[in-house]
């Protein structure tokens, strides 16, 4: 078979497979996108299409339930959670990944051993320091916990290091100081895996239920998943609301990988190669 | 320039120390409840709040609604640091356990008697741990059989009446199952507390009186068990509905797939929607009668609450006459004071009449702060016999001793 057919079989074989792949991981999202407009009656019935399409499930979504709110408390401490969970990972991973001081590794390892402890051990003692600061129904109670993040820290150190210690050098040579090294030269180096990490820590905070719900006693302050959590009641789930819900909620995430997704997919192959 | 400052801390203080004794007036206090209400109660909740708030004046309501599925942790963490609310509506299962921890006020001194006779029995034993009182229940129910009645009609079978007896149940079942078509007489869930109504009706006992020894292997449970396990294997009326993978026995129903399922009052506005020509019937009658298991939510007081008395006296509120009519009239739901029964009229409430009468052979819960782990140890055993891969007896042998180890402890 000549070189040249093969290689358009090939091809066509990989793009079959890659789209019944898609096919597959798309198939939930177009069904919950499907059910948020049905009936509430009809969230089981198996039709592709809704026979009589409604917008009264959004509508009740954003007007009864108050997901507006929801939907703004969501973004304000996903933001901010995530722009200085990235900030600080980046600092201290320059730190970890350049700098020479006395323990440094064994502190490292003290903080990746942190990562063994499942996440719920720290509710509790977290609760009671909030609790104590006097910072219950606040944005900061949701925000401020999560920061100091051991994953983004261990994740920003093994790229830094693989940015050559001569570019920083060099720098110095030039007259950059230590803040100028770190914003010019390990920053724009580095975009590929701030923008990951961002992504990654947006989505925790965004998808985060119970520490959300735990700090807050005020409706008003409630994000979405504590939002989308209000469909199931003790018996019945408003199916049809609560797509309409999640269609909403995984909005913004949509977009930032939307928008992100060039880094995203440059901080994975850089990762690879270098790795 | 020191002095005015201290002179003025001075006026504060007294100033704060005089809005502090206000505070604590006789009248003025405030309540915070921590309530799980769907949308629609919780509408009518806040009406309830606003009618107590109206007859005790300089009393406040703080109300928070938290999503269901949330509660208890929000509830079990707030206890570790005394954040906790005043009062709290509870699943029945998570009262004992609450009441177990020492968490709840006893009740005992503040409920009289004449509150306590207007409570449907059953629902007020699910505030019952250990002898004592630790809520009042705010909404009871239990299980009927539900019914298509266009796949009635189809088979030939007279669409108004539900089959009485587990006997008769079957022999509908034969008829209106039609394997070709995908369609059963019936669709059962697997699990402790669905399967209840069957081991009721054959007069099986869950636990011992001293609530050590589950009872449930004993010849009347195996009878009641096998008979689930009959409906699927002799009988072939069963869609398995219990397998992973199988349709679920509700959606099935709504689906035209089962004929005939068990399920709760609070199905019968869902099915309402779907447009289903359905009826409801009691359970149907085994060796021991018709009996139903009984669910529900109970209002608790933790005990650091400041004002128990006025507490106590907005659970009383809730459960009394007016409140209840008012309740069930509004959403549809059972009462849970007997005076207020009559709201519930087979005529405007076919349905709901159906399972008030169901729920006069209810047969409450025992109290165990166990019972999630009960039904953890139950459940794969069960599916164990479904799938006849144990015999029942085997198969509930094993899960009894090991809630037996679970209950000794």
């Amino acid at each position: 078979m000549e070189p040249r057919a093969a290689a358009r079989i090939r091809r066509t074989l990989l793009y079959v497979g890659l789209t019944a792949a898609a096919i597959v991981v798309l198939f939930p999202f177009f069904w919950m996108v499907v059910t948020a407009f049905k009936q509430p009656g009809q969230a089981f019935s198996p039709e592709i299409f809704p026979s009589s399409p409604t917008l009264q499930n959004f509508r009740r979504v954003l007007t009864d339930y108050g997901f507006a709110r929801y939907f703004v408390n969501s973004v304000i401490v996903a933001t901010t959670a995530a722009l200085f969970a990235t900030l600080f990972a980046s600092l201290a991973g320059y730190v970890f990944a350049k700098k020479r001081f006395t323990g440094r590794d064994k502190l490292f390892a003290l903080l990746l051993a942190s990562l063994m402890i499942p996440g719920m051990m720290y509710v509790v003692p977290q609760f009671a320091i909030i609790n104590r600061l006097g910072w219950m129904n606040t944005y900061q109670a949701m925000i401020v916990p999560h920061l100091a993040n051991v994953f983004g820290l261990f994740l920003m150190r093994q790229y830094m290091m693989t940015i050559p210690s001569e570019l920083l050098e060099a720098a110095k040579i030039d007259g950059a100081g230590e803040w100028q090294v770190f914003r010019t030269i390990m920053v724009p180096l580095s975009v590929p895996i701030i923008a990951t990490l961002f992504l990654l820590t947006f989505q925790f905070h965004w998808n985060n239920f119970l520490w959300q719900l735990i700090v807050t006693n005020l409706e008003r302050l409630y994000t979405v998943p504590v939002g989308l959590a209000m469909f199931k009641s003790a018996h019945e789930e408003l199916y049809t609301l609560k797509m309409a819900g999640s269609c909403i909620s995984v909005l913004p995430i949509a977009l930032i990988f939307f928008f992100a997704q060039r880094y995203f997919i440059e901080g994975m192959t850089m990762g690879a190669l270098k790795g | 320039m020191k002095r005015i400052a201290f002179g003025s801390c001075l006026v504060a203080a007294a100033a704060l120390v005089a809005l502090a004794g206000c505070g604590g007036g006789e009248q003025a206090a405030t309540l915070t409840i921590w309530q799980t209400y769907n949308e629609a109660e919780n509408k009518v909740f806040k009406e309830i709040v606003g009618q107590f708030e109206e007859a005790h004046p300089g009393v406040t309501v703080d109300v928070v609604r938290l999503p269901f599925a949330g509660a208890e942790p929000k509830i079990l963490t707030a206890l570790t640091t005394r954040t906790e609310p005043d009062i709290a509506r509870v699943d029945v299962a998570f009262l004992s356990k609450l009441a177990m921890k020492n968490a709840l006020l006893d009740l005992e001194p503040y409920v009289s008697q004449d509150v306590r006779d207007e409570i449907v029995p059953v629902a007020l034993a699910s505030c019952i741990y250990d002898g004592k009182l630790w809520g009042l229940p705010d909404q009871t129910n239990g299980l009927c059989l539900f019914y298509n009645r266009d796949l009635f009609r189809k088979a030939g079978l007279d669409p108004d009446r539900a089959p009485a007896t587990w006997d008769e149940l079957v022999a509908y079942g034969k008829r209106l199952t039609d394997e070709d078509e995908g369609i059963f007489g019936v669709g059962v869930r697997n699990s402790l507390w669905w399967s209840l109504p069957f081991f009721y009706t054959y007069g099986a006992e869950f636990l011992s009186e001293d609530g050590k020894t589950c009872l449930l292997n004993q010849p009347a449970g195996v009878e009641a068990f096998q008979f689930k396990v009959d409906l699927y294997e002799k009988h072939s009326i069963e869609g398995g509905a219990w397998r992973a993978g199988g349709i679920q026995n509700d959606l099935g129903f709504q689906n035209g797939r089962y004929a005939m399922i068990l399920n709760g009052p609070w199905a019968v506005e869902t099915l309402k929607e779907t447009g289903i020509d359905f009826g409801v019937g009691l359970v149907p009658a085994g060796p021991a009668g018709t009996h139903t298991n009984v669910g529900g939510n109970d209002l608790v007081v933790f005990r650091s609450t400041s004002s128990p008395e006025l507490a106590a006296e907005f659970l009383t509120f809730v459960a009394s006459e007016e409140t209840q009519r008012m309740w069930a009239l509004r959403l549809g739901q059972i009462p849970v004071n007997v005076k207020a029964n009559d709201v519930i009229n087979s005529e405007e409430h076919p349905y709901l009449a159906v399972f008030v009468e169901q729920m006069k052979s209810a047969i409450p819960r025992p109290q165990t702060p166990y019972y999630p782990e009960i039904e953890n140890l139950m459940n794969p055993e069960m599916q164990a016999a479904l799938d006849d891969t144990k015999t029942v007896q085997q198969a509930l042998d094993a899960a009894v001793a090991e809630i037996n180890e679970l209950l000794a402890k």
